[in-house]
């Protein structure tokens, strides 16, 4: 269905939903960064610059508590975190780059294993895409089959039309179930054209050949060429909103304390450090190959998708320079 | 008023990185020369190891050289060749740090060869690393730095930097604001800024001094400071990061350039740094020493902080 709402609508019906005790996430301003956060107004909304953190945390949260423990001498007491606690959300002027990675979660996290804590969340989720009109030169969406305009991920898809208001449409049944229950706010599409889309620089990778290439060049020199300068942080990973590993860890005492998932990142020297002390990713460039081999690789084996959206976020915040858009590059033309 | 900071030396520091290291490399005085190179983006850059001197032509200088090489000289990065003598690219305050792990035994001098940067000054962030160098994007430590002109290296290109204008001294500023304040206002700062911290340890990956093999903060069994990113596990973090750098951090001020969150690491660093000035006389230079100011003792130590 597609409908149309003016730009001052658009706040409105994010008041009214504020005002009925909706939890509304969106980009604001946090101190000195733009990050996904619950909006306490309409004008807290940022429609112009990608958030620093990824949406992945709407639904995988930097750290959150699992169960709770008590010991009281032979007595032991555990409490389950209910998953029925997490609120009804709303997510609006999600980027493209960030929709799209969250069924490429949903496939990982539904998997062998149900995430309760992550399908919960994303259960009570309506996810309001917002198409990009501008891009960086860190983004490159369209070179991993995406685009300013993909709505692979959102519920409602919202795109700036020129002169002001958006154009929106729904792409699922939630975003039908919402444009149904707040129909006032929307009016029919008057033919107003869209705004240009935003031009990522980098042409399509071939994504097969790169595969194709990993598919049979584990040991490579070209991972030291390319990864010896990586320090191993885990920056990239954590601002991914596709990258999705998490550690599990007790906290507190002997008597009492909590169970807690907190994110992790292949990038860690610690990560496949095994309990004999025998680590077989021993030195950087191989932590490297494994974050390469699992976004175009390992993920599209198991799940037939890439695990990168082009978000370009990885490329800004990494210390050292590594570009992983370079990256590709450089084993495409190989 | 925003003023542009005249790099115009660095093509002639390039092209003398350039030629020192095609000689360096050719006449076998090193085995690898780390410095840095070009990156995809435009004036982006990334550090680099090359081992041949026809590799020399990809080294330069620019004002978005941020990194601080002398990290990948510790032994925290094994993925670093360190067989033979190792040439190594170095601002004043990068040189600070690698003398600061001479004086800690980590390096000995005469497996280096170092090559000093006469500096104008490099960005505060890589966020746009095509940002021209002004008054504005000049990082806060080059605001501050007495440094330009590094001492005791091997090889510095004769160019004389151009003295940087009148610059606000950013730290300085932010200390002395946060010393105005009663310590409940001053910890609600920090608590705030802790809770930023998603524990993704950048700060710690790119510091020279962090080079621990086992970091205190990775323990899990047992733990010993919280792992998770929350208040308490953060608090933890910071405060461990804070003292174990007292009286060693140089000042290169990567830790707070790299953190994704924004939180001013190098505050703390400067205001340890400013107590263990007025406390022990003691700062970060261009000489080596055996001991530090907190692993030494001497009678006449100033005590009046001991209640
Ligand atoms: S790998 Fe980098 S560019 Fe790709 S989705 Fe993750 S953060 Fe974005
Ligand atoms: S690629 Fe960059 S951000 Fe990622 S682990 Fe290595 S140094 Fe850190
Ligand atoms: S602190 Fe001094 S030596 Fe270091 S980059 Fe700035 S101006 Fe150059
Ligand atoms: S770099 Fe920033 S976010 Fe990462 S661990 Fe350090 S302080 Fe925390």
């Amino acid at each position: 269905m597609q409908k149309q709402i003016t730009e001052a609508n658009l706040r409105l019906l994010i008041d009214s939903l504020l005002l009925k005790g909706q939890r509304v996430v969106g980009p604001r301003q946090s101190g000195s960064m733009v990050l996904y956060e619950p909006l306490a107004s309409a004008s807290d909304l940022v429609t112009d610059e990608l958030p620093r953190r990824s949406i992945k945390e709407a639904f995988f949260p930097v750290c959150e508590d699992l169960l709770e423990y008590r010991k009281e001498g032979q007595q032991i007491e555990l409490k389950d975190i209910d998953p029925a606690r997490f609120p009804e959300t709303v997510l609006i002027g999600v980027r493209p780059c960030d929709a799209a990675a969250v069924p490429v979660l949903d496939a990982v996290f539904s998997w062998d294993y149900k995430d309760q804590f992550f399908l919960a969340r994303r259960a009570k989720t309506t996810i309001i895409g917002l198409v990009c009109t501008t891009a960086d030169d860190a983004c490159f969406c369209t070179a991993v089959g995406l685009s300013p305009n993909d709505p692979k991920g959102s519920d409602l898809l919202l795109t700036p039309l020129v002169g002001g208001g958006f154009l929106v449409e729904s792409q699922s049944e939630k975003g039908e179930a919402f444009l149904a229950t707040w129909q006032d706010r929307f009016s029919e599409p008057d033919g107003t054209q869209t705004q240009a889309l935003a031009t990522p620089a980098l042409q399509p990778f071939d994504l097969k050949k790169i595969k194709a290439w990993l598919d049979d060049h584990f040991e490579d020199p070209a991972w030291d060429s390319i990864a010896v300068r990586c320090v191993g942080c885990g920056a990239c990973a954590f601002v991914c909103p596709a990258c999705h590993c998490f550690d599990i860890v007790d906290e507190g005492s002997e008597k009492a304390g909590k169970r807690r998932k907190f994110w992790d990142a292949c990038g860690f020297s610690k990560f496949t450090n095994h309990a004999s002390g025998h680590n077989p990713r021993d030195l950087q460039p191989k932590r490297y190959r494994n974050r390469i081999m699992h976004k175009f690789k390992y993920y599209d084996d198991k799940f037939g998708q890439t695990l990168c959206t082009g978000c370009g976020r990885c490329i800004r915040v990494c210390p050292v320079g590594i570009d992983i858009a370079g990256v590709l590059e450089e084993i495409q033309e190989k | 008023m925003t003023q542009t900071i005249d790099i115009s030396s660095y093509s002639t520091i390039t092209d003398a990185i350039r030629s020192e290291a095609r000689r360096i490399l050719s006449d076998s005085t090193v085995s690898a020369v780390i410095g840095y190179t070009a990156g995809r983006r435009k004036g982006s850059t990334q550090p680099i190891v090359i081992t041949t001197a026809d590799d020399a032509d990809q080294l330069i200088f620019t004002a978005a050289c941020l990194n601080d090489l002398v990290v990948y000289l510790t032994k925290a990065k094994k993925d670093v060749p360190k067989s033979g003598r190792i040439g190594i690219v170095v601002k004043g305050c990068d040189l600070k740090a690698l003398v600061g792990l001479l004086g800690e035994s980590q390096l000995k001098r005469e497996n280096l060869y170092l090559i000093g940067i006469p500096c104008s000054g490099v960005l505060g962030s890589l966020l746009k690393p095509s940002a021209e160098l002004t008054t504005e994007t000049i990082a806060s430590k080059c605001c501050e730095c007495s440094d330009q002109l590094p001492v005791g290296c091997d090889f510095v290109p004769t160019v004389t930097p151009a003295p940087l204008p009148d610059l606000e001294k950013r730290y300085a500023n932010e200390i002395a604001r946060l010393e105005a304040m009663t310590p409940s206002e001053r910890w609600e700062f920090w608590k705030e800024q802790f809770s930023k911290c998603i524990k993704c340890y950048a700060c710690r990956q790119v510091c020279p001094f962090c080079f621990c093999e086992q970091c205190l903060c990775d323990r899990n069994r047992p733990q010993m400071v919280e792992q998770t990113p929350r208040p308490s596990g953060n608090t933890a973090w910071h405060l461990v990061r804070a003292m174990h750098l007292a009286g060693r951090c140089a000042g290169c001020a990567e830790c707070e350039r790299v953190c994704p969150m924004d939180i001013p690491l190098n505050l703390l660093n400067r205001k340890m740094a400013k107590e263990l000035k007025e406390l022990f006389n003691s700062e970060a230079g261009f000489e080596v020493r055996d001991t530090g100011p907190l692993t030494s003792y001497r009678e006449d130590d100033d005590q009046s902080f001991i209640r």
